[in-house]
């Protein structure tokens, strides 16, 4: 039973699900005494975090709502590409947008001044967002939403290429971004990012003739781990490639809208 | 650090199973942590050192981590190559570039020693 709203999430069994199956390697009905207790458990660290992230799916699905997990160094524009796809798309798409950093309500209130509805987590050190914070974040953003139904979740990882990349948080889609002044080498060196996104944005693509970031090298280097990315460069500022970030979102949405209507 | 955050997660798993089998002390813990897992194994023991002396209940606990092989297969021939967890440049057998990982990136409480 989720502690905010009451609704029947699956994530909180953690500790009571892991007896199925033990090994125990002692006289089971005696355990006092000095005699050492050796139990098999076999049960993954991420199953209470994996088990949130189903439940969290689970609720994106019933409410029709497409949610994407925006996962990238401090820095290489997440902010300002929300910024601008609201400002492209706010008019024909319900977006909400839930805010992970380490301190302050900045990116949030930037966000709410575009007129959508925010809401700002603050992890106060920890480097990642996890399923639980976005359970709780997500039906915050509905209440602020004031009951309008939402069509696109953007959720904006705390800047960070390396932990964000462990935890599912359920969402449909995670997209990995790296801007033109980080350099062509992150997916080789952050490689979990990228083999487990489903896109991956290049942005800032206006800084090219400034820096040495070779587009293609840094496409084949992301495609080499993960063949099924789907890759689009852009500038967010100058609009330049832009159009087919928010094709894919339309898409997105698209889709979803048909396949509510069906059920 | 998300190792921190993962310690914690496993501290409280401890508490539990030690409450389920009336143990008042965890002797050992043993972990895998495959080479993939995003999780640095120093970064781990770290934490599990540091929060682990602030129970009594794990304070003499031994932390025994397993870290298995990662294997890689090439797409094109599907020759396989285990390693500590370092993507191979190219496949031996072929020399394509598409190598995919499969396993190695799992995090599991495989068993706990206790009194």
């Amino acid at each position: 039973m989720c502690d905010v709203c009451g609704c029947h999430s699956h994530g909180h069994d953690h500790g009571h699900d892991h007896g199925h199956g033990h090994g125990h390697d002692h006289q089971h009905d005696q355990p006092a005494g000095n005699e050492a207790l050796i139990v098999d458990i076999n049960r993954s660290l991420f199953a209470a975090n994996d088990a949130m992230a189903r439940s969290n799916r689970e609720h994106f699905d019933a409410d029709g709502v497409i949610t994407v997990n925006l996962i990238s160094s401090p820095g290489s524009g997440k902010t300002t590409l929300l910024e601008h796809t609201i400002d492209r798309l706010g008019s024909e798409i319900a977006i909400g947008v839930i805010e992970g950093d380490i301190e302050t309500e900045r990116d949030a209130q930037r966000i709410r001044a575009k007129g959508v509805p925010a809401i700002q987590l603050t992890t106060g050190g920890a480097c990642h967002l996890d399923a639980s914070m976005i359970h709780r974040a997500y039906h915050q953003l509905q209440k602020e939403a004031g009951g309008d139904r939402l069509d696109l979740v953007v959720i904006e990882n705390v800047g960070n290429l390396v932990c964000p990349a462990t935890f599912d948080l359920g969402e449909h889609q995670r997209i990995v971004l790296v801007s033109v002044p980080e350099g062509p080498d992150k997916p080789a060196k952050y490689p979990k990012a990228f083999t487990s996104s489903q896109v991956f944005l290049i942005t800032k693509t206006d800084l090219l003739p400034y820096f040495d970031f070779p587009v293609e090298e840094a496409t084949r280097e992301a495609l080499v781990l993960n063949p099924a990315l789907k890759v689009m460069a852009f500038s967010s500022t100058t609009g330049e490639g832009f159009d087919a970030w928010l094709e894919h979102l339309r898409h997105l949405v698209n889709r979803r809208r048909t396949q509510s209507e069906r059920v | 650090m998300h190792e921190i955050s993962l310690v914690q997660n496993l501290l409280q798993q401890l508490r539990d199973i030690a409450r389920e089998n009336n143990a008042s002390r965890v002797l050992r813990v043993t972990m895998l942590i495959g080479p993939l897992s995003g999780v640095v194994v120093d970064s781990f023991t770290f934490g599990f050192d540091i929060l682990a002396r602030e129970d009594d209940l794990f304070r003499d606990a031994t932390l025994d981590i397993v870290v298995p092989s990662a294997i890689f297969r090439c797409s094109s021939c599907g020759h396989q190559e285990e390693t500590d967890g370092e993507r191979p440049e190219c496949c031996a057998a072929c020399g394509d570039r598409i190598i995919i990982a499969h396993g190695g990136d799992d995090l599991i409480l495989q068993q706990v020693e206790m009194e």
